[in-house]
């Protein structure tokens, strides 16, 4: 936090974070934020090198705050650009077409990873929340970022956060029903065998 | 006598302890007598736990790289000369404010301007040059492009900062007319 040295020579003291370290402190987390809004790995791809194009674009004009919580804004909007979008083109979801236009999008070990790792009832139980209340619940429960975070993000009021996130959760339940017993079942094996 | 059940939204604030002071004591004094709303913030609390331990899928790698390669293809929309910091680097001034830094005074850069045009410049146009055909195809080819930025990075030249992003800046608004 020192203030900028009038002398080239003396900036040496400080830093800057390249390029390539505000990618790897964040790429992670700005997928994983794609990947769970648009429910799949070819829109998640898009979704994250489009925010971070716009970063760089406008790293610039980027005014201080938590870099986080910009990179939540854009990425959001971003999606619900895209949904609206394709809405307005009678929406016929193209995963391979989005694939297409992403250079070397080949399937590699990631797509193994995913595959044996994600759960794909959790994430088809969110595919199937209205964006809105999607948007409100991932931001939520994955981020977890707070309501005022979330309102600020989405640029609506908390009340509304509230009641998207109440409802969001309340549709997500509905959708995972068919799961066991509820969502944290009894483990009757386990008392079963403490006893 | 018979209590007003929580709305909505209390029972999700309530979920996630998000309530505080007294909005918070009414609802837990309502929530001991209220089973269909103990219910309610049970499936709240439930619902968010099932988002919160599916597991993060991971990061393609392929992603990876092109993000890491992103400044390399990326044309800056405005001249990055307004952006210039101190010490001449576009990167250093377009970080800046991450950093908390104030805001580039104009004395410094034109200063920086100056700074950019000798060293900067100096530092690079060899590898420009080398790749001479990348500025003309700027556009969107990646593989043209990335090739001068190769050298510029492995090069003794560059400011202080970053050799990664200087020559690029450099690259789209710079050395435009």
């Amino acid at each position: 936090m020192t203030a900028p040295s009038p002398a080239a020579e003396q900036t040496t003291a400080w830093v800057p974070p390249t390029w390539d370290e505000v990618v790897r402190e964040h790429a992670d987390r700005v997928y994983r934020l794609a990947f769970r809004l648009a429910g799949n790995r070819a829109d998640a791809e898009d979704l994250t090198q489009e925010t971070f194009v716009r970063v760089f674009k406008s790293l610039a004009q980027y005014a201080p705050g938590t870099f986080e919580g910009w990179l939540h804004r854009i990425t959001t909007n971003l999606f619900l650009d895209m949904v609206r979008r394709r809405q307005r083109i009678r929406f016929d979801a193209l995963p391979e077409d989005a694939g297409d236009r992403l250079a070397g999008s080949d399937p590699g070990p990631e797509q193994a990873y995913d595959e044996l790792h994600l759960d794909p009832e959790i994430q088809a139980a969110l595919d199937a929340l209205p964006p809105d209340f999607r948007v409100a619940v991932v931001l939520c429960d994955l981020e977890q970022l707070s309501y005022e975070e979330i309102a600020a993000t989405l640029g609506i009021k908390v009340g509304t956060v509230r009641s998207r996130i109440h409802r969001g959760r309340v549709l997500l339940r509905q959708a995972l029903a068919h799961r066991a017993p509820g969502v944290r079942p009894a483990e009757p094996a386990l008392e079963a065998a403490a006893t | 006598m018979k209590p007003q059940h929580l709305s909505d939204e209390a029972v999700a604030a309530f979920a996630d302890g998000f309530l505080s002071g007294h909005a918070r004591e009414r609802a837990a004094r309502h929530l001991n007598d209220c089973a269909e709303c103990r219910l309610a913030v049970k499936e709240q609390r439930e619902a968010a736990a099932v988002l919160r331990t599916a597991p993060a899928p991971a990061l393609p790698t392929n992603l990876m790289d092109r993000l890491r390669t992103l400044p390399m293809t990326t044309p800056l929309p405005a001249p990055p000369m307004e952006a210039i910091g101190p010490d001449g680097s576009a990167v250093l001034s377009t970080f800046a404010p991450m950093a908390a830094f104030a805001p580039t005074q104009s004395g410094t850069r034109s200063r920086g301007r100056t700074y950019l045009t000798a060293a900067v410049l100096a530092g690079v146009t060899g590898a420009l040059v080398a790749g001479g055909a990348a500025l003309s195809a700027e556009d969107d080819a990646s593989t043209p492009a990335v090739r001068p930025v190769h050298h510029v990075q492995s090069g003794p030249a560059g400011p202080a900062g970053s050799a990664t992003l200087a020559p690029v800046n450099v690259f789209h608004g710079g050395v435009r007319p």
